[in-house]
């Protein structure tokens, strides 16, 4: 009885697993289809709302921009970059249950010839109607290595994920 | 008022309403009435007030924020008793609209004020047939005037969140959005005879019977289990008495029984007829006695299977009464403490090295016993005790209404616990170290030198030698020290064992820069408080208010003492067993290296006696022989860890898990304690440290009262904590918020990410697209534009 003042409620608390963050990840890059996408150039930083797609090991993102934008200059000049990705419509009057990430990383612009399909598939793919914008002769595919996730549950609760390969 | 949705209806035209909108007690009550039997007059307040007030006052979103804060699975129920007294503290800092406020007078007008009104929950979901929920919910009663009705409203509606309902929330499928609470407001009836009555047995379910209890007074003696009624079995077929039972009344000069036959059987009548016209077995509140019977509550009778759920039941005896926690008071405060005390001072008296083998056999058996029996009461009498210091809380902020709902722990502080004794004796010798260089030096010296491995008759030796008076005096002071505060156990050891911890404490107390942390709060402080509270309740209740403080810090001042000398106890039973292993040791009749515990007493005792018995296995704890393995998953760390903000301020220190005794001496000034619960044994190391981390959260605990004491930030209720938390580990604790952060903000593996492995991957881009951006850039060049 080390312990006197520990009565109830917690036989099996104390030690639970805790919940796999890398799964929680996985799920909502899943699930939602938009993320704001963070660019900085000239001191600026700058966010846009674009369509993503997550590789199966969370290591790498891509997303597609018409080349005649504001963030493809800025891409160009620093391609250092943060997503949020958030499921906050679904819980409008909660906040408690909203969960965001936040994955940091560097982009790389993908040329034609290469990885351009397999990835420009995988954006298709979770994005149909997006088909023709992607493959359009204007529009960039941008391919985004994914250093680290910070996974925020319950308004305060931060927990970060490095992929296997950064740590 | 919105005639679709009114505020308030007169309990006679309620007959007909909506069930969610004047909850079950209410609609019953109104039944009962439109059908002629007799009820207290009344009115009720509907749900839609309570959703107006909510709406008006945005209370939803944080009563939302406050049960979303964890997962209220993982809430214990002290947090939850947190939450519940955040949200009543929410309701009772807002006013009710002022449309309310005159419906309320309206309806008051048609009552019989000059007599106390009762103000009473009316749940939608309280009373459903088939599953109960009485008592979860609040009543008050004896409220005089209308301000006092409102405000009883506000607390009646705050009930809906009160920890028992919110222990019950699935059941009452409780909901921020949904749930809703109306209210009965009544003429109370006085009455020299009250009880409760059954259509049936409630026990055994036999609807050949009833059973008739009463009391002499109001029936809230019986509801609060303060007075033992009189119980009757009555056949309902044949309406004969089977039995009376006489209650257990010390003042009950009279020994017959509380009622005559014929208003038992008008009482059987009642319930008879209320079963007839609603067809369902009641189970009813009444006071009066024949023609002035009045039914004051009648719902069906339950008789379904109990809630199974012992730690649920268990809590919710933890609410006493103010009658009976001054009983508790008595009992605790007069005549266990000090029991306790004595119990253990003359155990610790006894000179076990004198007994021989038999004699050790029975010390062993009789401390075992001894141990498990003050367990007992423990948990039977010392915890529901610590009701004492909630009740003051609701107390003082039912009367104050301060901001802060926990403003009234100041009123708690510079109590004079055996622990904050003990600390004053260790921080008087740190003191004496951080004067006296010499000894500073030597005591530094001894420890660096023998690390790990300091025996207290070989320092002392030491400290012998040097002939300083001031030494002298120092190692006197200690040894009073250990004596009197480290004869105890924690986590299986006992602490008088462990001195090199405690002078590694002392040195580490007396480092020169700056002093420890010391109490916040002076007798100013708390005497304005007092003032503020006596001023609050009027001169009336000044008695009342006086010993509702009092209670507090009693219950406040016991439950950490209690620990401390139910520790003591154990260290008598500890240290009979290590006598007894060591002679078994020395005749071979021990085979292991463990240490001895509590659950070894009875082996041990067996085979001091009998020399034939087969030698004992005494192994090392399953933690000594395997380390813990890190629990987190692959790459996972926490960045931010929330609890519940238990001491406001804001520091940052290298985290120190304290797990264990032999963590006790490895803690160092302005380090983070991070632990598993702060416990009375351990408190002396709050001083030394910049914040406080627990596993263990609730607002009243020991480490959040003395970290609020001491002004040092706390942050509790945080999960897993010492899993998620390593030693060395840089934290920032934030006891405003409640977050613990880890680590600085940094973005290393960004800066380090070898760009030229990425751009393995990139071809030139296209050519077309290449002109093409060319082109675009020229021309918004051109017309002084920015591309989008």
């Amino acid at each position: 009885m080390s312990n006197h003042d520990e009565p109830l409620f917690d036989d099996g608390e104390t030690k639970q697993s805790i919940p796999s963050v890398a799964g929680r990840i996985r799920s909502l890059v899943k699930n939602q289809p938009y993320a704001v996408l963070c660019v900085q150039g000239e001191g600026q930083p700058y966010g846009a709302l674009v369509a993503f797609a997550f590789s199966e090991d969370l290591r790498h993102a891509v997303f597609a921009t018409p080349i005649a934008t504001r963030k493809f200059r800025l891409l160009s000049e620093c391609n250092r970059v943060a997503f949020v990705v958030d499921n906050r419509s679904s819980h409008a009057q909660e906040l408690m249950a909203i969960e965001a990430v936040t994955a940091t990383g560097r982009s790389v612009l993908l040329g034609r010839d290469g990885d351009f399909d397999r990835w420009a598939d995988l954006l298709v793919g979770k994005h149909p109607y997006l088909e023709a914008f992607v493959k359009s002769e204007s529009c960039a595919l941008f391919l985004v290595d994914i250093v680290r996730f910070l996974h925020v549950a319950r308004f305060q609760e931060v927990n970060q994920w490095i992929p296997t390969g950064h740590s | 008022m919105d005639s679709d949705r009114p505020l308030v209806i007169a309990l006679r035209d309620a007959g007909n309403c909506d069930e969610m909108i004047i909850g079950g007690k209410a609609l019953k009550l109104a039944q009962l009435a439109a059908a002629d039997f007799k009820v207290p007059q009344g009115f009720c307040i509907t749900t839609w007030a309570y959703q107006s007030f909510i709406e008006d006052n945005t209370i939803t979103a944080t009563i939302r924020m406050e049960l979303g804060r964890k997962s209220m699975d993982d809430m214990r129920w002290e947090e939850i008793w947190d939450a519940a007294l955040r949200i009543r503290s929410l309701f009772l800092t807002h006013s009710c609209s002022k449309v309310l406020q005159r419906e309320v007078d309206s309806a008051l007008q048609h009552l019989d004020t000059s007599k106390p009104i009762a103000v009473r929950s009316s749940s939608p979901s309280e009373d459903a047939a088939g599953t109960s929920f009485a008592g979860l919910h609040e009543s008050i009663v004896g409220v005089t005037g209308k301000t006092a009705v409102l405000d009883a409203v506000r607390l009646v509606w705050a009930s809906l969140w009160s920890d028992a309902a919110l222990l019950y929330r699935r059941e009452l499928q409780l909901d921020p959005e949904q749930s809703r609470m109306a209210v009965l407001v009544q003429e109370m009836v006085s009455a020299d005879r009250s009880g409760v009555a059954f259509g049936c047995d409630p026990r055994t379910g036999n609807r050949d019977l009833a059973i008739i209890e009463s009391v002499p007074g109001p029936c809230s003696l019986l509801v609060d289990g303060l007075c033992d009624p009189d119980r009757w079995k009555v056949d309902r077929e044949s309406r004969k008495v089977l039995e009376w039972f006489a209650g257990e009344r010390d003042l009950h000069a009279d020994k017959g029984p509380l009622l005559a036959e014929p208003d038992v059987l008008k009482i059987l009548d009642t319930l008879l007829s209320i079963e007839h016209r609603f067809q369902w077995t009641p189970d009813m509140e009444w006071s009066g006695r024949s023609e002035s019977l009045t039914v004051l509550q009648a719902r069906p009778v339950t008789t379904g299977t109990p809630d199974t759920d012992e730690t649920r039941q268990w809590y919710l005896t933890l609410r006493p009464s103010d009658a009976r926690l001054r009983k508790a008071r008595r009992r605790v405060a007069e005549e266990l403490i000090p029991q306790l005390e004595a119990e253990g001072r003359e155990l610790a008296a006894m000179d076990l090295d004198a007994c021989n083998d038999r004699q050790l056999a029975e010390a062993i058996e009789q401390r075992y016993a001894a141990v498990e029996k003050w367990k007992k009461i423990y948990w039977d009498e010392f915890i529901p005790f610590a009701h004492g210091v909630r009740r003051l809380a609701t107390y003082y902020n039912d009367a104050v209404r301060p901001e802060d709902p926990y403003e009234f722990v100041a009123l708690l502080q510079n109590q004079p616990l055996i622990a904050v004794q003990r600390n004053k004796a260790i921080a008087a010798l740190a003191n004496e170290v951080r004067l006296d260089k010499t000894l500073h030096n030597l005591l530094d010296e001894l420890l660096t030198e023998h690390a790990g491995a300091l025996d207290w008759n070989s320092a002392r030796d030491m400290f012998a030698r040097t002939s300083i008076e001031s030494i002298a005096r120092f190692v006197c002071e200690f040894e009073r020290l250990t004596e009197r505060y480290l004869d105890i156990v924690y986590d299986e050891v006992r602490l008088y064992d462990t001195t090199e911890s405690l002078l590694r404490n002392i040195l580490e107390l007396a480092r020169v820069d700056g002093e420890p942390a010391n109490s916040t709060a002076s007798s100013n402080s708390v005497k304005a408080l007092e003032q503020r509270l006596l001023a609050a309740v009027g001169n009336d209740r000044h008695d009342e208010a006086k010993d509702v403080i009092d209670t507090g810090r009693v219950s406040w001042k016991l439950r950490d003492d209690d620990n401390l000398l139910v520790a003591r106890l154990e260290s008598q039973l500890l240290r009979a067993l290590e006598i007894g292993v060591e002679r078994l040791r020395v005749d071979g009749r021990i085979e292991g290296k463990g240490r001895p515990a509590a659950k070894d007493a009875e082996s041990i005792a067996r085979c001091l006696r009998d020399t034939t018995a087969t030698p004992i296995q005494l192994h090392a704890s399953p933690a000594e022989l395997t380390p813990s393995a890190p629990s987190a998953n692959a790459g996972e760390t926490p960045r931010q860890l929330v609890g519940q903000p238990a001491s406001s301020g804001v520091a940052t220190g290298s985290a120190r898990l304290v797990q264990g005794s032999e963590d006790l001496g490895k803690f160092r000034r302005g380090e983070v304690l991070v632990c598993d619960a702060i416990q009375p044994t351990m408190t002396h190391l709050v001083p030394l440290a910049s914040a406080i981390v627990e596993r263990r959260g609730g607002m009243l605990i020991h480490g959040a009262i003395i970290a609020r004491e001491l002004g040092i930030p706390c942050v509790n209720g945080v999960r897993n904590a010492t899993d998620r938390l390593a030693n060395g580990d840089l934290v920032t604790v934030d006891g405003h918020l409640g977050i613990v952060t880890l680590g600085s903000p940094e973005f290393d593996l960004e800066l380090r990410l070898d760009i030229s492995q990425a751009r393995k991957r990139v071809a030139p881009v296209t050519r077309c697209a290449s002109y093409l951006f060319v082109v675009l850039e020229s021309i918004a060049f051109f017309y002084g534009l920015q591309l989008v």
